[in-house]
């Protein structure tokens, strides 16, 4: 195969290697706002700051994903 | 050549038409089509907020004027006033700006014809920039560039390990900048892409039904699928234009909360 060819397809790949973590992260961090600001309604303006927090610490993994596919 | 093998192709070459092009030149800077629509955003934001804030009156009673007051509103009470708490009114301007500049940016793009300016990464890498210097300057501030440094690390870590969490801590709040820029622009860029593909599949299985010498209206039949899929997908397009300035509003909010409340 062309060298070139083959390393765009593995810049892909690795990219999507590299969202798959971080899916998993927001998708509990979303599950856990859920529960709480269901348990109590009061705390939820709280727990939107401590869940953009932690959404966008996990979401900087695949964004560092993205930049090493522009980069690489 | 048949319609979905014209399409790949046609969606290969789709790229281009996002770089930025050089439209005309200032002196030795070339002015891209990014910037226009940077400068008509800005002129956008400017003429919505100095409309609104000149007929002022104590009970809104002009429909303009409320939407006007109630963004400003969301942006104190989801943004400022839950995240940040005591102290925010000083941070309120900063915060709402970036709100409303990113959110008519976004929205501008959505207009068919028009560009947005933050689908390019020198742009959303600026406002990025703008909001890291802002909330470093309030945690120097409030705490002295030793005690700035010393908040990093969260209090009642154990001895030996502090050096490590320190060290992490510092390079997360490093990366902010990156994430905050590359978040915008990844998903205005990965949207407006998706809409394009859609769009160039729609009319390219038209295509072939209409224009291939003979009518063959069976060939059409996909480009209804894909016409409805690119109307759900500009629907979604329009909720993450909105999610995409909370976000970057709410997390600079984030920032600046940590900075000013040294934990």
């Amino acid at each position: 195969m062309d060298i070139t060819i083959a390393l765009a397809a593995l810049k892909v790949v690795g990219y999507g290697l590299a969202a798959i973590g971080p899916g998993i992260g927001i998708g509990i961090a979303t599950y856990g706002l859920c529960v709480a600001a269901a348990r109590q309604p009061e705390m939820k303006g709280q727990l939107m700051g401590y869940f953009f927090i932690g959404a966008a610490m996990s979401e900087a993994l695949a964004l560092l994903g993205l930049v090493l596919f522009f980069i690489g | 050549m048949d319609a979905l093998s014209e399409f790949v192709q046609e969606a290969q070459g789709l790229s281009e038409h996002f770089e930025p092009q050089v439209v005309f030149n200032i002196g030795p800077w070339g002015v891209t089509q990014y910037i226009i629509w940077l400068f008509i955003a800005f002129v956008v934001v400017l003429a919505v907020v100095l409309i609104a804030a000149k007929k002022l009156t104590l009970v809104p009673n002009n429909k303009f004027i409320n939407m006007v007051e109630f963004g400003y509103q969301f942006v104190r009470r989801n943004v400022a006033e839950d995240v940040i708490g005591h102290g925010y009114k000083a941070h309120l301007p900063f915060l709402a700006t970036l709100f409303f500049f990113i959110l008519i940016c976004n929205i501008l793009g959505l207009v068919p014809g028009f560009k947005t300016s933050t689908g390019s990464i020198s742009c959303t890498w600026a406002l990025a920039v703008v909001s890291f210097v802002y909330f470093n300057y309030y945690g120097l501030k409030t705490s002295g560039l030793l005690g700035y440094l010393k908040s990093l690390c969260p209090s009642g870590v154990p001895g030996p390990m502090r050096p490590i969490i320190w060290f992490l801590e510092f390079f997360s709040m490093v990366i902010r900048v990156l994430t905050l820029a590359v978040r915008l622009y990844g998903n205005m860029l990965a949207g407006h892409m998706v809409l394009a593909v859609f769009g160039i599949a729609t009319t390219c299985f038209i295509q072939a039904a209409l224009f291939a010498g003979t009518m063959d209206l069976i060939a059409g039949l996909p480009s209804i699928a894909w016409f409805l899929l690119l109307v759900i997908m500009y629907a979604m397009e329009c909720l993450v234009a909105f999610i995409q300035a909370f976000v970057f509003a709410i997390l600079s909010a984030s920032y600046i909360n940590m900075a000013i409340h040294a934990h």
